[in-house]
């Protein structure tokens, strides 16, 4: 519910002289003006850059010196560069390898703390320093940890008799590795987004479920996943945008250029080395606007496979049921 | 009964094995960050705690201006928070508890800010920065984070909840004009929402690597981050080294975080519901 | 309402100053550095350290200021070109590689020498050098500092086992061609297995196109990378991978230093700064058992560094007289002690510090055989591409070497990237 800022006319005597209503916008400038300040910077830092890197985008530039028009060259370029597309593939192949377990986990975790009954407190905050620590530090302990010639995970499988792993040099090792380092920082965080939307069910759909003979499976795939969809919605697509979104853990780990065969090179990655170590900041621009058009795509994706799937639940229910009044009669 | 007893077993063991995968990094780099380089590339490596912590954290101060630049985040990360806290709370209590013309319009608006990924506007932005004069000073990373739109959307939830429109009116009767209701009642009113907005965007301006590392030009003055990673890049595999100073960035903000976590944490999730 | 509204107006107005003025960007300084202080930025190793450190004392003539020097470890090129790109804390003299030509598009960016009195050196240089640092509009953008001419390195072990004479002048009797030189190469395999010419292809390319005098691309931007001067040196280099006189060890790998270490690469036609990076880092132990004579192909030049001043400088003035100072002779010639920057002022060529015999070339005074190459060099047109141009062909060259792929195949495939990527840069 509002407060309406309009004054309240009160019943005015009717020999009174009839007074121009007060502009409404002029008595809602406090609130213009408490809003103004984000609308201001969003002008400066938001609108303005949006627009000005489309034109970006049609030059040959290198920062300094003058604008050089190429028309759509640098988007030809963009679409026969394979580095451009190797790096999409890896940012793809990293999200897969980092969303699909991290979702599972955290699931699984949350489960687990719906069901315990003690230490909440610490076990939320024990999942959850993983977020809060910095990208690049977390990185370099990991980079630590898989590093060919002395990694902890190396000496692990040498000690049970395997042979080492050239995790840092091999392309799906640095695939693996980039991967695990997200997974890492983010189960911890969607855990905990799933366990509040656990406890937002209501123990009664499950009580129903027990008395109509379900078991804890089918009542796990059946009730809860359903029910939780929004919320798997929600982490999945920040999951997506976050993911495509990709840079410091590859860079910190293996370097500008993705490392050996730029098996590691992401579409940020790409941005940052064209834009600012190449000195291409048409080429930067052009990369960061296909990265929009990827981000779109892929949460729209997002969006019909686990959003749209209200209806599908309804239609199934329905034929259900038809199917049952059927063979009733 | 048993059912339910072996469930919590299990259930805690799941939990336990998860805490020990999430906390190990950290117990890894304090084991590294407090023993020697060649023990460490030993096969066995070392597993536990060394005696070199403070040696490696002199290598680390004697490396880097390691205080400088800790200095320089937390200035940053204070100026922003400050900034952020009060923009957008001055904002979202505006759109939550006020008509006024094109409300809805510009809420819709500013709903619309959040599909802009962050990406786009690297290049331009710079180019913008660069002909204010900005480059490499720390306006570049205080100003353009000023007000963001996911706090002002956050608060705005919190604030319609949380504010009864009572105590507004009743500072209107009392004459307080719209700053003054701001102060007076929405301000107390929102701090819990205001200390979780406060530790998530001091925490995020903390870690942020990638603009600082493209803005701030001058290799003296860098944020922890990048000095961090500049670190990682002269010393490469001196991992003692690098993870001391890995360890000393790392602490101050999980210090933070386990005095005011708990809340933190279900605002989080509280916040991802509303969606 | 009223008195809010004042008050809230008065608010706004201060908000607007103060945004206002943060806007402005005043308080913020556009040069980097005190404004007692001429900031210089540089990649390590590229400056003597105590001639820096008496700088960093008073910069000789304008005693009131010192040079504050930040020694840049990675992505040298990046940091001075986002530095530019940004306006803001820029260093006021920067040192450039080999690729100065292609900061010729921004020479807006620097001051022009010749106005702060670089004619009056000139003598002292090498003319081909000094021409490097002038762009096409005839401003003087920045001022010679090292060179790097191109000599044949050899182990004289290796060479005695093949029953070659080791002396200077006879070997370079013996190879004053290429193709001599990779027949000498194939004695070298046959009496001591494994021996390798060159580290990998693209040494000998690199190398055999030092020595030309035309590259890339024309003065007026006609692009000649398609020619025969190319085409030949991309076949040399092909044929003496074919010979199996490449040891395969590709640049920025392990096994570049390693060949090195453990003797497959018995002779090197390389650049001066070689025998640090190679043989004195990599192979301590063959101390004694190089030479170095006229390299197959004739003088050549690879690399050498530059200097020049931005137009954020706060006293171009005093700027320039530091640069002038440190790259005179006798100061280059301790520059060639440490850390081994081979002089651009042939006067340094007499001077004593470097005419002393060096004992890892085994007393031979290699300074003459340099100093030879140096002034015989012919000097080329870099253009503002080259870096662009020369990285696919590069490229397509390891292919060749690593992949085995057909050397019509690398060069199509060389040129059409070349094409494709000018075409982005709006150069054709």
């Amino acid at each position: 519910m509002a407060v309406t800022t309009l004054p309240e006319t009160a019943s005015a005597a009717q020999d009174q002289v009839p007074q121009k209503p007060p502009n409404k916008y002029r008595l809602a400038l406090p609130q213009y003006a408490a809003i103004s300040p984000f609308f201001i910077l969003f002008a400066v830092f938001g609108a303005f850059p949006v627009l000005f890197s489309i034109w970006i985008s049609f030059h040959s530039w290198d920062g300094i010196g003058s604008m050089k028009w190429v028309g759509l060259e640098q988007y030809s370029y963009l679409l026969g560069d394979p580095q451009f597309w190797q790096s999409i593939g890896n940012t793809l192949i990293i999200w897969v390898l980092s969303t699909v377990p991290m979702l599972l986990l955290a699931l699984v975790i949350a489960n687990a703390l719906h069901n315990a009954t003690r230490f909440r407190s610490f076990y939320r905050i024990a999942y959850f320093i993983p977020n809060v620590t910095s990208v690049v530090a977390v990185t370099m302990v990991f980079g630590s940890i898989f590093s060919n010639n002395f990694g902890l995970l190396n000496a692990f499988l040498q000690s049970i008799g395997l042979t080492k792993i050239e995790w840092l040099t091999q392309p799906w090792g640095i695939k693996i590795a980039i991967a695990t380092i997200v997974t890492w920082r983010w189960v911890g965080y969607n855990a905990i987004i799933f366990l509040a939307g656990l406890q937002a069910i209501s123990n009664d759909v499950y009580e129903a479920a027990k008395v109509d003979g379900a078991s804890s499976r089918q009542t796990f795939w059946r009730i809860t996943v359903p029910l939780l969809r929004p919320v798997i919605l929600f982490t999945a697509v920040t999951s997506t945008i976050g993911g495509l979104q990709i840079f410091t853990e590859s860079q910190v780990l293996v370097g500008d250029t993705g490392g050996p065969g730029g098996s590691g090179l992401t579409i940020v990655s790409y941005l940052y080395q064209s834009a600012f170590l190449d000195n291409q900041f048409g080429y930067g621009a052009a990369i960061g606007w296909a990265l929009f058009i990827l981000i779109v795509l892929f949460s729209i994706i997002n969006w019909r496979l686990i959003g749209g799937g209200d209806e599908r639940i309804s239609r199934r229910a329905a034929r259900r049921n038809g199917k049952e009044t059927a063979d009733a009669r | 009964m048993r059912v339910e007893r072996t469930r919590n077993v299990i259930s805690h063991v799941v939990l336990m094995f998860g805490v020990v995968v999430s906390i190990f990094p950290f117990y890894w780099m304090v084991v590294m960050a407090s023993n020697t380089t060649p023990d460490i590339f030993s096969y066995p490596p070392r597993l536990v705690i060394g005696s070199h912590l403070f040696e490696n954290m002199g290598k680390v101060l004697d490396n880097i201006d390691f205080f400088g630049s800790m200095l320089i985040t937390i200035i940053v990360s204070l100026a922003v928070t400050v900034l952020v806290l009060f923009f957008d709370s001055l904002a979202a209590f505006a759109f939550a508890k006020y008509e006024f013309p094109g409300r809805n319009w510009l809420f819709g608006l500013l709903l619309a800010t959040f599909m802009i990924p962050a990406q786009l506007s690297l290049v331009p932005q710079f180019v913008t920065l660069a002909e204010f004069g900005w480059i490499g000073s720390l306006k570049a990373l205080i100003i353009p984070g000023a007000a963001n739109a996911f706090g002002i959307f956050w608060m705005r939830q919190y604030a319609r909840g949380a504010i009864p429109d009572e105590l507004i009116s009743a500072a209107k009767v009392d004459g307080a004009g719209f700053f003054r209701q701001y102060l007076t009642v929405g301000l107390p009113v929102l701090r819990p929402g205001l200390a979780f907005l406060g530790i998530f965007t001091f925490i995020n301006v903390w870690n942020d690597y990638l603009w600082p590392l493209i803005v701030m030009t001058d290799p003296n003055k860098l944020p922890l981050q990048v000095a961090l990673q500049q670190l990682n890049g002269i010393y490469g595999t001196d991992y003692s080294v690098v993870m001391a100073g890995a360890l000393m960035s790392v602490i101050p903000l999980i210090g933070v975080f386990i005095i005011g976590g708990r809340h933190f944490i279900a605002d989080i999730a509280a916040g991802a519901m509303k969606f | 309402m009223a008195l809010s509204r004042r008050k809230f107006l008065a608010l706004g107005a201060g908000a607007g100053a103060a945004a206002a003025t943060g806007l402005s960007g005043c308080g913020s300084v556009s040069s980097l550095g005190a404004s007692n202080e001429l900031s210089m930025w540089t990649w390590v190793g590229s400056v003597n350290d105590d001639l820096i450190g008496h700088a960093e004392k008073a910069i000789p003539g304008h005693e009131n200021m010192h040079l504050a020097m930040t020694r840049i470890g990675t992505n040298y090129k990046t940091k001075v070109m986002t530095a530019l790109a940004g306006k803001s804390l820029v260093p006021d003299i920067v040192a450039i590689n080999d690729d100065v030509a292609t900061y010729f598009p921004n020479q807006d960016q620097f001051h022009d020498l010749n106005e702060l009195g670089a004619k009056d050196h000139e003598a002292d240089f090498l003319p081909w050098k000094w021409k490097l640092g002038i762009t096409p509009e005839n401003k003087m953008m920045a001022y010679p500092m090292d060179t790097g001419p191109t000599a044949l390195f050899y182990r004289t072990d290796v060479f005695q086992k093949a029953g070659i004479d080791i002396d200077p002048a006879a070997v370079a009797e013996l190879a004053p061609t290429w193709d001599a030189y990779i027949e000498l190469g194939k004695k070298l395999k046959a009496a001591v297995p494994g021996s390798a010419i060159t580290d990998n292809i693209t040494g000998i390319y690199s190398y055999a196109l030092a020595q030309q005098s035309k590259r890339y691309m024309t003065q007026d931007g006609q692009y000649i990378g398609d020619q025969d001067h190319i085409r030949t040196a991309f076949d040399l280099a092909i044929r003496v991978v074919k010979e199996g006189l490449s040891a395969n060890a590709q640049s920025g790998t392990t096994d570049a230093n390693a060949v090195v270490t453990n003797g497959k690469l018995v002779a090197y036609n390389a650049a001066v700064w070689w025998a640090q990076l190679g043989p004195k880092n990599a192979a301590p132990k063959t101390k004694g058992l190089w030479r170095v004579t006229t390299a197959p192909g004739g003088a050549g030049n690879r690399g050498g560094s530059f200097l020049a001043i931005t137009k954020y400088c706060k006293n171009p003035e005093a700027a320039f007289a530091f640069i002038s100072w440190l790259e005179a002779a006798n100061n280059q010639a301790q520059a060639f002690l440490d850390p081994v920057l081979f002089p651009s002022t042939p006067a340094s060529y007499t001077d004593s510090k470097m005419t002393a015999p060096d004992p890892f070339f085994g007393g031979q005074k290699i300074v003459d055989v340099f100093a030879a190459s140096a002034k015989g060099y012919p000097g080329a047109y870099f253009s503002p591409y080259d870096s662009i141009i020369n990285t696919p062909i590069a490229a397509e060259l390891v292919n060749v070497e690593v992949a085995g792929k057909s050397p019509d195949q690398a060069w199509a495939d060389a040129q059409r990237q070349v094409h494709r990527e000018l075409t982005r840069v709006g150069a054709i």
